[in-house]
């Protein structure tokens, strides 16, 4: 019993970070149409900065304020300059959607370079309420439980933004079309480097919280964007609720497959994936 | 001075000419039918007022004002809106958050609860569903949603393309209705149709487009008993 109350307690806290990384991934495809191939690497220098910060005395809740809007504006800043760019060079939105996908792997491999080259392969961390409690029998430590209340209150506080805020809904409208957007006054430029600003922004937070309660190395950037993927298409392209739903399945999946075979869980995933595009191509909820 | 005056545009894409020296106006308080075949050019001429497409020479102003290299996003502000074809209503926002958008530029945001309720008692169906999504609409629905939003900046200047396209009959007499009804409101129309019939009998005026030149135009009274708008575009 306790057993199953810890693969869902972990698959959920999973799932959190998982749903966090992904709805950025998912944002910047759906409104920009960028496939971010880079979008771990933010994830994983905000991990590393934030345990550098917090070893040098600062207190780990605070590198939120410090690495959320960096990562948002060297995102904004990006899609501005380069990828903004290669818009206007595109001749249509199919040319643009390939050459940007070729653009994100080139900034993969800058961005994951120069995280090797300041950290290494060493991992960091530091103790922020790494001590146990009990819940219904299973052992969790304390940081995780706070790591997943702050996944919560950012995907919570991300909704309302996108539903109840006029730069939420604009940055909807531009998802569903971009044309109608802009006839609309929408400016489409600004709309779509804040939505790229954004995700990195979001694959921030889940990077804090993986260095709160795991210990981040500068090789994590990959492996996370490669989550992020199957938790997309799992979700649904483009679907910020399914990139949720689609993070809190693959978390669970992989927390209870990786109690009999911790190699087995990638496999896992991509059965599910396999599974899922047989069934429902679209994903869980895409349209 | 005409409230829209489009002066010799010439308009291509890459190296077929789709406009060849198309000039025509509105006037304040028109209704104006732009009539045509599909292929004629009528859309092209529509989006180089919006700024969607940029002719090669000729200009287009607005009250006055010069809207050449004028973004898209900064027509509606100037008092115009425009229903593409197909109307491209936000399929997976409900209809109250589709008016929304209608008042999306700054000034008229604080003021979009009021004009909302105001096309909710002008399309009293789309009150009925104003929490459901634009996607489970029918299409004559959709449309009015789409002709809505664009009412909901207060536009002095409104550009239909194809409002009847695909239409049930009934639904076409009901919209046609509603853009009359607009003319006393004081909002100048021009409407983009292939109904070349149902729209000659609202407008005031129309031009007649054919392979990117102005074939004819005129008041619609006349042109109506014009031999060969009888023959080519009403089937007498």
């Amino acid at each position: 019993m306790s057993t199953v109350v810890n693969i869902v307690i972990y698959g959920i806290i999973m799932g959190g970070v998982y749903g966090l990384i992904s709805m950025g991934l998912t944002l910047q495809y759906g409104v920009g149409k960028i496939l971010n191939v880079s979008h771990g690497e933010f994830l994983m220098l905000s991990a590393m900065t934030s345990c550098v910060l917090v070893k040098a005395g600062v207190h780990p809740l605070l590198t939120f304020v410090i690495c959320l809007p960096a990562a948002f504006i060297v995102g904004f800043i990006l899609n501005m300059t380069l990828y903004r760019w290669l818009r206007n060079f595109s001749k249509d939105e199919a040319t643009f959607e390939s050459n940007a996908m070729l653009m994100s792997f080139g900034l993969y491999f800058i961005l994951a370079n120069i995280g090797l080259k300041i950290w290494g392969t060493l991992s960091k961390s530091y103790q922020f309420y790494s001590y146990p409690v009990k819940i219904l029998g299973a052992t969790i430590i304390v940081n995780r439980l706070i790591g997943l209340g702050i996944a919560i209150v950012f995907i919570i506080a991300f909704f309302i933004f996108l539903n109840k805020t006029r730069l939420g809904k604009a940055i909807r409208a531009t998802s569903q079309s971009t044309t109608a957007a802009a006839m609309m006054g929408v400016r489409i430029n600004k709309t779509m480097a804040i939505c790229f600003g954004t995700g990195g922004l979001l694959a921030a937070a889940a990077g804090i919280l993986i260095g709160m309660s795991f210990s981040p190395t500068a090789q994590i950037g990959l492996t996370n964007t490669v989550i992020a993927l199957i938790v997309v298409v799992l979700g649904g392209m483009g679907s910020i609720p399914g990139a949720v739903l689609g993070g809190l399945l693959i978390g669970l999946v992989g927390q209870a497959v990786s109690f009999f075979d911790t190699s087995l869980v990638t496999v896992a995933y991509y059965l599910m994936i396999i599974i899922l595009l047989l069934i429902r191509p679209k994903g869980l909820l895409g349209r | 001075m005409a409230m829209l005056e489009i002066n010799n545009i010439n308009c291509f894409y890459g190296n077929v000419q789709a406009l060849w020296d198309v000039s025509m106006n509105v006037g304040e308080g028109e209704i104006v039918a732009l009539l045509g075949a599909n292929g004629a050019g009528k859309t092209t001429l529509l989006n180089t007022v919006t700024g969607l497409v940029k002719p090669a020479s000729g200009h287009v102003s607005f009250m006055g004002k010069s809207l050449d290299g004028v973004p898209v996003h900064s027509i509606m502000e100037m008092g115009i809106a425009y229903l593409p074809e197909g109307g491209r209503t936000f399929p997976d926002m409900s209809i109250r958050e589709n008016l929304e958008m209608g008042a999306y530029p700054r000034s008229m945001w604080k003021t979009r609860k009021a004009g909302i309720d105001r096309m909710f008692e002008l399309f009293p169906r789309l009150k009925e569903r104003s929490k459901q999504m634009a996607s489970t609409l029918s299409g004559g629905e959709k449309q009015m949603l789409a002709m809505a939003r664009g009412l909901m900046s207060n536009p002095k200047l409104c550009l239909f393309d194809e409002l009847s396209y695909g239409l049930a009959p009934i639904m076409v007499t009901e919209v046609f209705r509603i853009v009359q009804s607009l003319r006393e409101d004081g909002i100048t129309v021009l409407l983009v149709e292939q109904n070349v019939k149902q729209s000659m009998e609202i407008a005031d005026r129309a031009y007649v487009l054919e392979n990117g030149h102005i074939a004819l135009e005129g008041p619609c009274c006349d042109l109506m008993d014009n031999s060969y708008v009888k023959k080519a575009y009403l089937g007498l």
